[in-house]
């Protein structure tokens, strides 16, 4: 019933936008071709399904966003436990990653593609390359702070070294950890349309892009709208997870 | 010493902790040298229960800390049964003023977090650790997250925690300074209870006067800036010990205690 009654509301609330939009779009303020109704948004969507458009263009983007979240978080988590625990590891390391952070994934895509071409890898490593630095420095800075006493309640308690790192450190970092994974997966989507948008024949950020060359706002609009879906989507499945995962912080 | 002390300590004379000349220096942020803890001495018989008296500030809980092996000593030596303290260890058991619980396990995971270096079967780990919890009364709460229970409970859990993995020493940082009075009240009765039972020897450190003197046999009072001991005595008053029905030993005691505290405190400013 609580549950009914939110997706209620959500769809009133957005019925309410889209009414709106389609007035405004009807009205002689904008011009039509630059500013379409939803019901041409809608045809436009239809379209790119009949074209066969919709469901690769999404199916390549979600394929390179998942590739390249799974392989930055997981060097984000490895590096971060790295610089973390080990002296060595944080001196030759975080002074360079943090040089790094300020970079915007955007701005690495004219390397990208001078190193590894227009095809894939170039996807990978930008989409990647975003993600890793957000899930390190979460990973990182959780591991790092962990509670004094947490670790002195371990050590006075008997537990070996092994033992203080999987039941302790680790669930004591877990919260900041997938806080970063969390974060992560909002940035492979940006990072995905930014190495989109240049050098690629396919995805949804291609898509955009081409539909500007035919100045096609009603396409565009449907990439817009996919990408607003789809990141909620994301988002709220991270939330629903690691609330499963991190329990504890939600007592 | 009653008779039964007496037969207890002679059994098993394990548990004594030896303090001498201990200093205890920091750096501060600044760069100063800061002097936590004086030159001093400290003699914990086994099984016995001493309070650890000061105003805030004043280095007791750094003299628990090295005890505990957390901090090492400027100087001196610290040695629990003849060992020298070089770190922590599981036969030094130490409850938190803030729990410490772990939030990711349940009351029972908690408990067998410190079971587990026994390295016991399945079943005799659950027995146990049920046990342990049955003792402090939350054989019913076995398994809900330390987030579920209250402040008292919290630390009932800690306790049961602390006793499971069997210390020769019990560490106690003023453990119920966040609770109310009559949660206080009913945790001082359930410590002296588990006490009698297992015979470890305790080190209260707290700065509540009536505290110290309803649970010690010894107490040490402390003064800040550098701490140090400025006295310790024997408390005489009969046990079990009731804070509304106390004895011309404790209210002496008492005057004695709030006495020094307050000129010491009229010394330092």
């Amino acid at each position: 019933m609580n549950s009914v009654k939110k997706i209620g509301k959500v769809l009133l609330s957005l019925s309410g936008v889209v009414a709106i939009w389609w007035l405004f779009a009807l009205s002689d303020a904008v011009n039509p071709q630059l500013f379409p109704t939803p019901l041409a948004v809608w045809e436009a969507a239809l379209e790119l399904h009949q074209e066969g458009l919709l469901y690769s263009d999404l199916n390549v983007s979600l394929e390179r966003a998942a590739i390249g979240f799974f392989t930055g978080s997981l060097l984000g988590i490895v590096i971060g436990l790295l610089t973390a625990q080990t002296r060595f590891f944080r001196f030759a390391l975080n002074p360079f990653l943090t040089l790094l952070r300020p970079i915007p994934a955007i701005a690495l895509v004219p390397v990208a593609i001078v190193w590894f071409g227009i095809g894939e890898p170039s996807k990978y490593f930008v989409i990647s390359y975003t993600v890793f630095l957000a899930v390190w420095l979460n990973t990182h800075h959780g591991m790092e702070h962990i509670a004094t006493t947490y670790l002195r309640a371990a050590r006075s308690l008997g537990a070996s070294r092994t033992r203080e790192f999987f039941e302790v450190v680790i669930p004591a970092a877990a919260p900041h950890i997938v806080a970063g994974l969390r974060m992560g997966a909002a940035l492979a989507f940006l990072a995905l349309v930014a190495a989109e948008l240049t050098g690629s024949s396919s995805g949804i950020g291609f898509r955009l892009q081409e539909a500007r060359q035919f100045i096609r706002t009603d396409r565009m609009f449907v990439g817009l709208i996919e990408l607003g879906i789809l990141g909620a989507l994301l988002d709220f499945i991270f939330v629903t997870m690691s609330r499963k995962i991190v329990h504890w912080e939600h007592l | 010493m009653s008779d039964l002390q007496k037969s207890n300590s002679n059994l098993q004379a394990v548990g004594c902790v030896e303090i001498d000349d201990l200093s205890i220096r920091f750096a501060s942020p600044q760069g100063r040298e800061v002097v936590a803890v004086e030159t001093t001495d400290l003699r914990l018989e086994p099984g016995s229960f001493t309070a650890l008296i000061g105003p805030s500030g004043c280095g007791k809980s750094t003299i628990l800390n090295a005890i505990a092996g957390f901090v090492s000593p400027s100087s001196g030596s610290i040695c629990v049964d003849g060992k020298a303290v070089t770190g922590p260890d599981p036969e030094v058991g130490v409850v938190f003023q803030q729990y410490a619980l772990f939030p990711w396990f349940t009351a029972i995971g908690n408990v067998k977090f410190a079971l587990k270096r026994f390295r016991l079967g399945r079943e005799e780990l659950q027995r146990q650790a049920h046990e342990a919890l049955k003792e402090v009364g939350l054989g019913d709460r076995a398994s809900a997250y330390p987030g579920q229970l209250s402040g008292g409970m919290k630390q009932r859990v800690a306790l049961a925690r602390t006793f499971a993995s069997k210390p020769k020493v019990l560490l106690m940082d003023e453990p119920f300074g966040a609770l109310d009075a009559q949660t206080r009240i009913s945790m001082h009765e359930l410590l002296l209870r588990i006490w009698d039972a297992h015979r470890t020897t305790v080190l209260f450190v707290t700065h509540d006067v009536d505290e110290a003197l309803l649970l010690s046999d010894r107490v040490f009072v402390m003064s800040e800036g550098p701490g140090r001991i400025i006295d310790s005595f024997e408390v005489q008053s009969d046990r079990p010990r009731v804070v509304d029905q106390v004895d011309e030993h404790f209210v002496a005691n008492r005057n004695r205690i709030t006495k020094l505290l307050r000129q010491s405190h009229a010394d330092s400013i």
